[in-house]
């Protein structure tokens, strides 16, 4: 494989970041583009909710595209990026955390009405939870739509070791689903 | 190959990843096994799953609003920018001009201030101290601050008018208490300034006299109010004997001359601020010319539109920003007390040469206007008079800037609690102002 057909997707995201460095922001839009559904996703299983995965998403993009500059190899994008979303999250969860505190507070013995999950956060959740490298592939091969040949170009492996880690992958999220499964029986 | 390998290729199997035999192979296997196909079921269920949820999850489309924020946060953050820009043209300014020699002259009146007269009814005076009264020339040194460290202020006070010089500096004030008008002179630049301080500098502006005279008379005529003696010491070679005389945020020390009941030095500290004067002479021979209101020779009048009848936050946020932005070159100040705002203050009038401010608003290309200019200095020297008549105990006020950038939105700097108001206003390093309660405020 030559340096350029290594990865072309990762090439795509470095010429796309030179450009918005260079004084071209509206080519940042190619960025949110591909990355967008791949964000939601990930940050859904984190955050509950498909509004608050949004919001996060677009924060994410935002602190992404202002601190670009500091982006040490502008071909690892998306790891970099998912990371910022990660970062996010975690502020997310902890103001979250607080400000339920404050209305548990406020309200007493009110219910908190639980905030509204997204259509399969159980899916979403299972997702969140994967060990980074299942969680990369299962992100890039479902909400990125990338075939796992472009994957395996993006995350310079082989195309044995993409479907491998994505067949670990799915007994993984199978296991964990079934459990909370199992569990929500139990509650009920 | 047995079920268990077969089912480790099921994913590769509906990816379309499996080489035509393999595929081939699966798909007999399958014909026959009942429990493969079962596995086969689950894992397409999860592949269709996956792709449902990330089709729900595509449908939102981020594009036009990341932009759209983009846009908008990068305006917010050029408007900082430009902030910083024009402030450090400001910098160059006020660092060389020498009308901020106002600024430091206002803060001069604020010194006064914290001479203020902190009890509330007034007495007759004392036997003891009848010649301090009658006294009609005085001359002390006012230092506010610590004695090694501080600019010491020297009055010549001739009835109700002072003349005052500072160590620091080299602008002249002389203040008509009784007309309630102030001339500063700069002899740098010649200039001459009016300056109508009536409002609230002319109450807070009263002569060191008048202040003495409320503490003896208190000390002498209010058994009420507890006086420590603390017996007899030399001070600048003179015996004297000393009185300690304590309130709520109050310590007040005057030491007086053991013969004459003059007092030769007082101390006093109210909350946080030190003021001491000291080389206290009375009735000595004063060139009256030295307190005429009148323009000197060789002087030439300045006329200034003023206002100093208001000191408001904005005033004091022009002091943050000419502190941190310019002459700490873009971070904020460890503490802030009034002696330190008084130094600051007569670092920035010094700097104020006028050959250098001229040239350099030639090679610089500044067209800011001298009234502009005038503008800033005032608003900086209300400022510091702002931050002077917060309460001296400080108990309603916080500074938490050190270490804090200047232009950093996100964190705190200042907050107070105006009188009356239950909320704080916090002040952020890129100087913004928030209103606050006081369970969300920093630190």
């Amino acid at each position: 494989m030559s340096e350029t057909d290594k990865s072309t997707q990762n090439m795509a995201d470095k010429y796309y970041v030179e450009r918005c460095l260079d004084g071209h922001p509206d080519n940042f839009r190619y960025l949110v583009r591909r990355y967008q559904a791949v964000l939601l996703a990930h940050l859904a299983g984190k955050l509950g909710s498909k509004d608050k995965a949004e919001e996060a998403a677009q924060e994410s993009f935002v602190r992404a595209y202002f601190k670009m500059d500091k982006l040490q190899k502008p071909d690892l994008f998306y790891s970099w990026l998912l990371g910022i979303a990660d970062n996010i999250a975690k502020e997310h969860q902890r103001n979250e955390q607080i400000r339920r505190q404050r209305e548990a507070v406020r309200s007493f013995s009110q219910e908190v009405p639980p905030p509204e999950l997204s259509q399969d956060f159980a899916l979403e959740a299972a997702i969140a939870e994967l060990a980074e490298p299942y969680r990369k592939i299962i992100l890039l091969r479902y909400y990125g739509q990338h075939s796992c040949n472009k994957i395996a170009q993006q995350l310079d492996m082989p195309l044995g070791t993409v479907t491998k880690t994505l067949s670990r992958a799915y007994a993984m999220l199978r296991s964990s689903l079934q459990q909370t499964e199992r569990s929500e029986v139990y509650e009920v | 190959m047995n079920c268990a390998e077969y089912k480790e290729l099921l994913v590769a199997y509906i990816e379309g990843l499996l080489d035509e035999a393999q595929k081939h192979s699966v798909a007999e296997h399958l014909k026959s096994c009942a429990s493969c196909r079962a596995e086969l079921k689950e894992v397409s269920d999860l592949h269709d799953r996956l792709v449902k949820n990330s089709n729900t999850l595509t449908q939102s489309n981020l594009e036009d609003v990341v932009l759209d924020r983009i846009v908008r946060e990068q305006n917010a953050r050029l408007k900082t920018v430009d902030k910083i820009n024009a402030s450090l043209k400001l910098r160059r300014i006020i660092m060389k001009s020498p009308f901020v020699k106002l600024a430091a002259a206002a803060v001069i009146i604020v010194a006064v201030l914290v001479g203020l007269n902190p009890f509330k009814d007034t007495v007759t005076f004392a036997k003891v101290i009848q010649p301090i009264l009658n006294a009609r020339t005085v001359v002390l040194d006012f230092i506010v601050g610590d004695e090694t460290n501080g600019a010491v202020m020297h009055d010549v006070i001739v009835g109700s008018k002072i003349r005052r010089t500072f160590s620091n500096m080299e602008t002249i004030l002389i203040i008509d208490l009784d007309n309630a008008k102030m001339l500063t002179l700069g002899p740098a630049d010649k200039g001459a300034i009016y300056m109508d301080i009536q409002g609230p500098l002319q109450k807070g502006t009263k002569s060191y006299l008048g202040l003495v005279r409320d503490i003896v008379s208190k000390i002498v005529d209010n058994p009420n109010i507890p006086v420590q003696e603390l017996g007899e010491r030399e001070i600048d070679g003179q015996r004297a004997v000393g009185f300690l005389l304590s309130e709520p945020n109050i310590k007040l020390t005057i030491w007086a001359d053991l013969e004459t009941a003059l007092p030769i030095r007082i101390e006093f500290l109210q909350g946080q601020t030190q003021t001491i004067i000291k080389n206290i002479e009375f009735d000595v021979l004063v060139d009256e010319s030295l307190v005429s209101m009148d323009i000197p020779a060789g002087y030439t009048l300045h006329e200034e539109e003023q206002d100093w009848s208001e000191f408001t936050e904005q005033d004091f946020i022009v002091v943050l920003q000419v502190w941190a932005g310019y002459v700490l070159g873009g971070r904020f100040p460890d503490s802030i007390s009034l002696e330190e705002l008084m130094k600051l203050a007569a670092e920035v009038g010094q700097a104020a040469e006028v050959e250098q401010a001229a040239e350099f608003e030639q090679a610089h290309q500044l067209s800011i206007s001298d009234e502009e200019k005038m503008q800033i200095g005032m608003a900086f020297g209300r400022g510091i008079v702002f931050f002077q008549q917060l309460e001296p105990s400080g108990a309603d006020w916080h500074y938490v800037g050190k270490g804090v950038e200047f232009g950093d939105a996100n964190t705190a700097v200042f907050l107070y609690r105006p009188k009356g108001s239950d909320t704080y206003r916090v002040i952020y390093g890129d100087l913004h102002v928030e209103d606050g309660e006081a369970a969300q405020l920093p630190k």
